[in-house]
């Protein structure tokens, strides 16, 4: 004989469609914030990003509303190696905060580094073909298009506890504790006048210690940007867009439901170059999203960001 | 130049060999361990969590609210990916799911200790108490007995156990706030209202010695009274006690009213 008993915790492992650390607070080094500056250059920085979430904690249309914000704090970079390859790295540091029910809960710490090789080919200029001229000039003109083939290891330097994986939002963590693998491609253009920046980015996602797979990744983003140049600085108003559309999550190799989804952003910035310094602020608000069943809801966020060019 | 184009061949490698799954956990050796399996029970209206005071619509224009939701559940047993059957204890296996009991998000845990390891894919239980264990008498119902008295889940011994208590009121397009009182049970042994679900799990649920997982097992109450079969109040439903007619429409409708809604391994 047994009496159903009743501990009166709030709910432990609270539900499966809550699984989605790879959205917020491990996911800013994600290619659907980019690497770097409009104008791709070399540099070494401090970006603060703002998130916040709306998640439902629980299975049903009446369930209890948490909130989660994320704050991070990133050291990146863009760091040259020769002509045609360079590297960027992100070390992030997490400060979560979640409010469910009235109860507030912290959780910081360094987050998941992340560090990406790159090999950029640049598009010179064609040169008039005519056998008669003799062509003087040692130096190609580039033509202000280049691509960019990336290759990137996402390490699990955050702890990921697993005592908040038997949370109400297993989400809150500041990192996923798996070796992920980062591939990348990109087209940049930029003239003095106008840019675009263009980065498609896929995350192999590996199995972290509780046999959690998070689902890969495919993320994506677009940034068309003017050029004002003024005699001491220069201004660079942007708009994008980018998105990311997860696989689902496996648990034991199996898939678990309603744990795929997809995001669509529409951002809006701008850079200032005064000297060697690189101002920057990025707003982004969704566009269109399901993700996770629709169990959660990104509401908007928003960058700030000073680099040093190198 | 070569050594860059050397060293992303190798981290590419390295990447690629890193991300993949490695199986080798499969050949896992299990007889002899055991662990806990936690079921937890959870009341809905609808894709609503039920809630005690909350006045909910049926069909027939009516509504009703509830004070008291308690069902007795018994013979759980599960059955692994292989086909084999691990039933609970039977002297251990019945237990009473009251939503009084329920945690902050309503749910109410009933823990199997020392379940079998294995990989399940499926869980039995029963609803009431079957004709075999009443059939034990008195003294063969050991503590659960006096638990189900308590509980109000007992007319008298003659009659027996009551399977499912659902009090509160309703109202109709011509009555309001009614007293409601569902009592279902087997009327002694001349009425079998006992009734069993088998419900497979979506993702297999790993017991282990070392891992305790969980069921979440979601009851939808609206079904009591649109089930499989529509039990009005105004035709007589708002008092269902020994009814040889009325009793077995409510346990059919109850027996369709569980599914599982996820399980979590960990």
């Amino acid at each position: 004989m047994m009496y159903a008993h009743y501990p009166n915790t709030i709910c432990n492992n609270h539900n499966s469609e809550a699984w989605f650390c790879d959205l917020c607070g491990c996911s800013t080094s994600s290619g659907s914030f980019g690497y770097g500056t409009l104008s791709n250059t070399n540099f070494v920085g401090l970006r603060y990003i703002y998130q916040n979430f709306e998640s439902k904690a629980g299975i049903f249309s009446n369930s209890p509303i948490s909130k989660e914000t994320f704050n991070t704090v990133q050291l990146w970079a863009q760091v040259p190696i020769n002509d045609s390859f360079y590297v960027t790295a992100n070390v992030p540091y997490q400060d979560l905060t979640r409010k469910f029910e009235g109860e507030r809960e912290n959780l910081n710490g360094l987050g998941d580094i992340s560090a990406i090789g790159w090999y950029k080919i640049m598009f010179y200029k064609k040169k008039i073909t005519d056998s008669t001229a003799i062509d003087y000039s040692l130096t190609k003109e580039p033509s202000g298009h280049s691509i960019q083939f990336g290759i990137g290891v996402k390490l699990p330097t955050g702890t990921f506890e697993e005592r908040l994986a038997d949370n109400v939002n297993p989400g809150f963590q500041v990192g996923t504790g798996s070796v992920d693998g980062v591939f990348s491609v990109g087209y940049n253009y930029g003239s003095d006048r106008i840019g675009v920046n263009t980065l498609f980015s896929y995350y192999l996602k590996g199995e972290n210690k509780n046999n959690y797979q998070f689902g890969n990744q495919f993320s994506y983003s677009t940034n068309v940007y003017t050029v004002f140049s003024g005699e001491k600085m220069n201004v660079m108003p942007f708009l994008g867009l980018s998105g990311d559309v997860y696989n689902s999550i496996k648990q034991y190799d199996e898939t678990l439901q309603d744990t795929d989804g997809s995001i669509l952003n529409a951002s809006l910035g701008s850079e200032l170059a005064i000297d060697k310094f690189i101002f920057g602020a990025n707003y982004s608000l969704p566009v269109s999203q399901s993700l996770f069943g629709d169990n959660v809801k990104s509401k908007q966020r928003f960058s700030v960001y000073v680099n040093f060019a190198l | 130049m070569k050594l860059l184009k050397y060293t992303f061949a190798l981290l590419a490698c390295a990447i690629l060999t890193n991300c993949s799954t490695d199986n080798d956990d499969n050949e896992e050796n299990l007889s002899g361990q055991s662990g806990d399996l936690i079921l937890k029970f959870d009341n809905s209206v609808g894709d609503q969590d039920f809630i005690f005071g909350t006045t909910y619509s049926k069909s027939n224009s009516e509504t009703f609210q509830l004070s008291n939701l308690k069902y007795i559940i018994s013979n759980v047993r599960v059955t692994d990916n292989e086909g084999n059957t691990f039933y609970y204890p039977e002297e251990e296996n019945v237990f009473i799911v009251s939503e009084s009991n329920g945690n902050n998000a309503g749910e109410i845990y009933v823990t199997l200790n020392d379940v079998d390891a294995a990989n399940y894919t499926q869980i039995t239980f029963g609803i009431g108490i079957d004709q075999d264990r009443f059939a034990l008498g008195a003294d063969g119902q050991g503590d659960f007995l006096e638990l189900a008295s308590e509980e109000g889940m007992m007319w008298s011994w003659a009659s027996g156990y009551k399977f499912v208590r659902f009090d509160g009121t309703f109202s109709t397009p011509s009555v309001t706030d009614e007293p409601l009182n569902v009592h279902m049970g087997s009327v002694g042994t001349s009425l079998d209202n006992y009734k069993e679900v088998t419900l497979n799990f979506p993702n297999t649920v790993l017991v282990r010695e070392d891992s305790s997982p969980e069921v979440h097992i979601v009851a939808d109450i609206s079904k009591v009274f649109d089930g499989v079969m529509t039990a009005n109040f105004a035709d007589g439903y708002d008092q269902v006690h020994t009814d040889a007619t009325e009793t077995p429409i409510i346990a059919t409708n109850i027996q369709s009213m569980f599914e599982v809604h996820h399980i979590h391994n960990d």
